[in-house]
């Protein structure tokens, strides 16, 4: 469903991602976990196409998506779904509106039903009734939340998530993470990116750990936990707070 | 001397980086207007805060515009007794030159900086990634609205701008010089000072396009935090007077070739 190969991106002149190739199957939630900085966001940037690649190509349902033309991006793009690591909720609509942005955008759905599909996801994420509040006068953690909901509700195939739980209380990022496992289809794809290894542990069916700007690891937790590479052993254990993986 | 030959080669093709961006931009701009596809409700947010908040501080700039204009004049108008060319000497400044340059700067550090802010920060905060991870065309939906409503805006004030400045120069010409006003006006009537109105429309029109460009040009580009919009803001607000200059130039010498 998603697939990048021979990836390789680089900041003013910097390497972030190195000939990275990765397989995302249909159904299936994968977690990308790494060290800060590893390229983590950079990949799933790359995936929605809002970066581009130095080299190699990222095919999404087996198309080249540096073969699409604006409108070809545009339409692909429907199929996305994505929660922005600094929440990137819009700062002149209220809550409700940022929610509702995404279905208003398609055009194919009245206004009655946005507004409930609005309503129901607010409550989903645990922010009933904030509809009316602006961005500014909500929390870091209100704001993750809200961003989830506008991530989400266009109930797009793939969806991607850029720390999820970053700055949430642990009520709350169980929540969330219970929220990823719910709203994943199971014929579409769910990436997550995080380093909140010990709730990822009970949602992601597949890891892929970045090192040094390259795909060091892949594997279900089984192969996680019988890895005997020193890499892997070491981030999963330093990673996870609960007793190791 | 290969130091100052790499120096000037540096700052050439940064220019010509920031122009070719500018110009790329007003394409892309142009494109989304024809035919026009802005958000109805972007675009009545954009005209609403360009327009109707730009206008109290363009109206008080105005009114000191005339004022300033009389009382330069007056010394000249005292010393020879040609008060029957006050109203001509005021008008034809105010008009043609004066009126749109200070009505535009003051435009420029209010909405164009403001403008760069704005796009800055949502560049730096994924703002513009998530519209475009939307599949909404961020150049349509932000900037297009924003350039219509300068352009539109800077035309309206300067019309209005220019008449209030008329009032501020006549007031001040009543208390400083002892001209009635009506007879102020009425000279400005009789000196048939049309073209240099309308000139100053053109001239106020443009200014608001090359704002918009410019100001959108350095939002869209800022990075690095809120350190790196204050740059794009500090950037553009002398970028955008270095704009209003040139196309000043360019106006006034095909006003007069046409």
């Amino acid at each position: 469903m998603i697939e990048a190969r021979h990836l390789s991106a680089s900041f003013e002149g910097v390497s972030v991602l190195d000939d990275v190739n990765i397989r995302v199957r249909k159904g299936t939630i994968v977690g990308i976990v790494g060290v800060g900085g590893v390229g983590k966001s950079v990949l799933l940037k790359l995936f929605c196409g809002l970066m581009t690649p130095e080299e190699g190509q990222v095919m999404v349902d087996d198309v080249d998506i540096a073969s699409l033309d604006f409108d070809g991006l545009g339409s692909l793009r429907q199929r996305f779904g994505m929660l922005f690591q600094n929440y990137a909720l819009f700062d002149f609509m209220t809550v409700g509106e940022n929610v509702a942005f995404p279905l208003e955008q398609t055009g194919d759905c009245p206004p009655e039903e946005i507004q409930a599909r609005v309503s129901e996801r607010l409550v989903d994420v645990g922010l009933a009734g904030s509809e009316m509040l602006y961005p500014r006068e909500l929390s870091g953690g209100m704001k993750k939340r809200v961003s989830m909901a506008r991530a989400t509700i266009a109930n797009a195939r793939i969806l991607l998530y850029d720390d999820p739980s970053a700055g949430l209380d642990p009520v709350t990022s169980s929540k969330i993470f219970s929220l990823i496992e719910r709203l994943h289809d199971p014929n579409g794809v769910s990436v997550v990116v995080s380093h909140d290894i010990d709730r990822m542990i009970g949602v992601c069916h597949e890891w892929i750990l970045l090192h040094q700007g390259r795909v060091w690891f892949v594997g279900g937790l089984e192969a996680v936990k019988m890895s005997s590479d020193p890499v892997v052993a070491t981030f999963f254990d330093t990673a996870s707070q609960g007793g190791g993986v | 001397m290969t130091g100052v030959m790499a120096r000037v080669g540096r700052i050439t093709i940064n220019t010509l980086v920031v122009v070719g961006g500018m110009t790329t931009l007003l394409g892309r701009i142009l494109r989304s207007l024809f035919p026009l596809r802005c958000d109805a409700r972007e675009t009545w947010r954009a005209f609403y805060k360009v327009g109707v908040k730009s206008f109290p501080i363009v109206i008080l700039t105005a009114l000191f515009t005339g004022a300033i204009m009389v009382i330069q004049s007056g010394h000249y108008v005292h010393k020879t007794g040609a008060t029957s060319l006050l109203g001509w000497a005021a008008g034809f400044a105010v008009f043609a030159e004066i009126g749109p340059i200070l009505i535009g700067l003051m435009f420029s550090g209010r909405v164009g900086a403001n403008n760069t802010a704005e796009l800055g920060t949502m560049v730096v905060t994924e703002q513009v990634d998530a519209l475009r991870s939307l599949a909404i065309n961020p150049t349509a939906y932000l900037v297009a609205p924003r350039f219509l409503a300068m352009t539109v805006m800077l035309f309206l004030l300067t019309a209005m701008g220019d008449l209030f400045a008329l009032f501020g120069g006549a007031v001040t010409a009543k208390f400083m010089l002892d001209v009635p006003v009506w007879i102020f006006l009425q000279q400005v009537m009789d000196a048939q000072l049309l073209d240099e109105y309308l000139l100053g429309l053109v001239k106020g029109t443009v200014f608001g396009m090359s704002i918009a460009v410019v100001s959108c040009y350095y939002g869209l580009t800022a990075q690095g935090g809120a350190t790196g919009v204050g740059r794009a803001v500090n950037a553009s607000v002398v970028a955008a007077a270095i704009g209003i200059f040139v196309t000043d130039f360019v106006v006034a010498l095909m006003w007069g070739i046409l």
